[in-house]
């Protein structure tokens, strides 16, 4: 009786191992499409989007840099090239930094730097320069990092990159920027995910003579005391810039806020000062935290119009993930997706949803996602390291929301989730999401 | 009865819970939540816990969007490519704990990371330039056949399916028996390690499916795809009555108690409490479903009406004769 279930079960097993090397197959074929990133053929070209070029603009140079940049780099990135800080020494430092666009490096060497953690640039430089955040696993973070790289390959005297990401994690965090300090980098550069909690180690580096800068509004306490500088936008400025457009497009009726993780000072802030400038006639119904996650997004967007419907508008800081999970809460519920947007990003898919939807009553407004900012940063900080440059706390663009019918930002050949104001060049961005 | 609570709650406190636009996101979801739930509900029957969820439910949803590059074309290959790599990932977890006799949670949370630490590679080089889902299964996941989500009536499907092959089938049954008790199922003569390494596969590639759901709902691919289902089946599991330390378990009481999870969050959406109270309101809202949970109440209520037990002759100091 045994040996007739062994006999059965024997002849079970030709057919088990087949059945698992199909799936094997299955999967390996579809991997395989993925498997790597080839970084040869891209020779080099020039370290950010020059366009055509344009008429230089700004004058003057010192502490090793030239104070001027295309114009076409300079619209590219901020809409127009007025849109520069406006007190003197954080204009030269941004215009220096965008300026250096046109300088020529190894896309090669962009790649492969973006691709491993740490990297030597081949100039023999003593310099070492870090990117540390706290969290980087997203194409925000993805695109800000290669922008920092090619940054940093402008710069001869830089001889190794490193990039750390914490994945969240607070304690990581802080011993990755201990880590750091303890291989006497010359510069950090820092998207400070956990606020305030990072002051000290901030004020480690800072005493140890690291120059550290954040980028994108990354806001910590102490700007030019416990770190170098802040380089970004005043968010409270953006939230007012959202109510003038609710105001004048929305004039009555009900709108949402969405934010990020629950409490963050980024969304507490623009939240703060547009609820303030909104016309009484306006009502805010729902202020939800996203934790940034775009599958929350569709069931945060379910569920206010689950109750509201109607709902006339809608501020959040990602437009990406109202492409994603904001459009299928509509889809799925059968309401038209259209209403007053504004938002503090540029991806291009949301620009290219709208393209497709052609809907006139579908009105998007938005900011610059902001990945050029981390250039800026480490040019301040090259500024202070090598000459002692005399640095602002706070370096801060002004704020013009675009519309998305007057200024597309639904590139051709971009990828879906990249900001269509970043300044990595097109061959690149390809290479890194083919 | 927790669900029923739940209900009466919404009834009255979020009314719009109720309404064609909320039932519009909390069904497919939920049959998602549910489907996943059923994977983990086999594993747990057998003692077991399995962490992979969001990294099968990732790879799967980046396998689809990755290989299809928004055509049609292709699915015929990505779905089976979605379930092969579910099944993988069970089968190598289940190689490990039930071969091997590694603990589940460690080994399952390590095969997770890597396979999660895969998807971010493949979704970074193949799904980040074109994250839409193809169309046809984005406009198959949204159609309502009969006014109800077409997710719904797969998930339906499916868990059917499992019920009643747990319940009626010869491998079900000796599926059961090993999780109700190893040791009598081993003395009976059962493959018990076998059966742990087929818990762990199927799983896998229930994990899949739900991949496959939920990448049709969601209309796009992106980097956090899958990250929600880590703890959620789990606890829709534990709700519905199953004891983490293994044994017996129902299908049906998992898929109302997805339905129940799903639903708690949207209304607490509705109801517009502060995202701190919502933990608090979901935190014990779980801790209520699992005392309410299982036979807990019954067999209480039959302790408390069953009439006191007479007091033996003997005992009282008599000797029948």
């Amino acid at each position: 009786m045994n040996g007739g279930k062994e006999s059965h079960m024997t002849r079970k097993r030709p057919l088990l191992l087949a059945l698992v090397l199909i799936v094997a197959a299955l999967v390996a074929v579809a991997i395989a499409q993925g498997a790597g990133i080839g970084t040869a053929g891209l020779g080099s070209g020039p370290s950010g989007y020059v366009g055509k070029g344009g008429k230089m603009v700004g004058s003057g140079h010192g502490f090793g840099e030239v104070y001027k940049a295309p114009s076409s780099t300079l619209s590219h990135a901020l809409f127009s090239a007025k849109l520069i800080p406006a007190p003197a020494n954080a204009r030269n430092i941004s215009l220096a930094a965008l300026g250096r666009s046109t300088k020529k490096v190894n896309y090669g060497l962009a790649l492969k730097c973006w691709t491993n953690n740490v990297c030597k640039t081949g100039t023999g430089g003593k310099l070492t320069v870090a990117y540390v955040e706290g969290f980087g696993e997203n194409v925000f973070r993805q695109m800000s990092k290669m922008e920092f790289i090619l940054q940093a390959l402008t710069y001869p005297k830089i001889g190794k990159i490193i990039y750390m990401s914490a994945h969240s994690n607070l304690n990581q965090a802080i011993a990755d920027f201990k880590s750091v300090i303890a291989q006497k980098v010359s510069a950090i550069v820092t998207y400070p995910d956990f606020g305030d909690a990072m002051i000290p180690v901030f004020q480690q580096a800072t005493k140890a003579g690291i120059p550290v800068s954040t980028y994108a509004w990354g806001y910590v306490t102490g700007p030019g005391k416990n770190y170098l500088t802040v380089v970004g936008e005043n968010t409270c400025k953006l939230g007012k810039a959202f109510a003038r457009v609710d105001n004048t497009q929305v004039g009555s009726g009900d709108i949402a806020f969405m934010g990020g993780f629950p409490g963050n000072p980024l969304s507490a802030s623009w939240q703060k000062c547009e609820q303030n400038a909104l016309k009484p006639s306006i009502h805010v119904i729902a202020n939800d935290p996203t934790n940034w996650d775009p599958s929350k997004v569709q069931g945060i967007v379910a569920g206010i119009l689950a109750k509201y419907p109607q709902l006339k508008g809608l501020s959040y800081e990602d437009s990406a993930f109202m492409a994603q999970g904001g459009y299928a809460a509509y889809k799925a519920a059968g309401i038209p997706y259209q209403g007053v947007f504004t938002y503090r990003t540029d991806e291009t898919a949301l620009g290219c949803l709208a393209n497709k939807l052609k809907n006139r009553k579908l009105k998007i407004y938005y900011y610059t996602s902001g990945n050029p900012q981390i250039r800026v940063a480490l040019t301040a900080d090259m500024m202070k390291l090598n000459h002692d440059a005399k640095i602002p706390p706070t370096i801060v663009f002004p704020i013009k929301l675009q519309q998305q019918s007057k200024r597309n930002m639904c590139i051709k050949g971009y990828p879906q989730q990249a900001s269509a104001s970043s300044l990595i060049p097109l061959k690149l961005l390809h290479r890194m999401y083919p | 009865m927790a669900t029923g609570a739940l209900a009466i709650v919404a009834a009255i406190e979020a009314p719009s819970a109720f309404g064609n636009t909320s039932w519009s996101y909390v069904l497919p979801y939920a049959t998602v939540l549910a489907i996943a739930a059923l994977g983990q509900m086999l594993v747990v029957m057998h003692g077991g816990i399995d962490l992979s969820t969001p990294g099968v439910i990732a790879l799967g949803g980046n396998l689809i969007a990755g290989i299809c590059g928004g055509s049609d074309h292709r699915l015929w290959l990505a779905i089976p490519a979605c379930l092969g790599a579910g099944v993988l990932v069970g089968l190598t977890n289940g190689i490990f704990v039930g071969i091997i006799g590694l603990n589940p949670l460690i080994v399952t949370l390590a095969v997770g990371q890597i396979v999660l630490a895969w998807s971010s590679h493949y979704s970074q080089v193949a799904v980040t330039s074109h994250p839409e889902v193809p169309t046809a299964l984005s406009s198959w996941a949204t159609s309502k056949p009969l006014g109800v989500s077409a997710v719904f009536w797969a998930g339906l499907g499916i868990t059917i399916v499992v019920a009643l092959v747990l319940r009626y089938s010869t491998i079900g049954r000796h599926f059961q028996a090993v999780g109700a008790n190893p040791r009598a199922a081993w003395i009976a003569g059962l493959r018990v390690r076998t059966h742990v390494v087929l818990a762990y596969t199927a799983a896998g590639a229930l994990y899949a499916i739900a991949a496959v759901l939920l990448a049709g709902v969601s209309i796009s691919i992106d980097p956090a795809f899958g990250s929600s289902y880590l703890l959620a089946p789990i606890a829709a599991v534990v709700i519905a009555g199953a004891a983490l330390s293994g044994g017996l378990a129902s299908a049906t009481s998992t898929w109302v108690a997805a339905l129940a999870l799903t639903f708690l969050t949207q209304m607490l959406l509705i109801v517009g409490l502060s995202a701190a109270m919502q933990f608090v309101v979901f935190g014990a809202a779980i801790l209520g479903g699992m005392v309410v949970s299982g036979d807990r109440i019954a067999s209480l209520l039959g302790r408390w009406m069953r009439p006191a037990r007479p007091v033996p002759r003997a005992a009282a100091g008599g000797h029948e004769s």
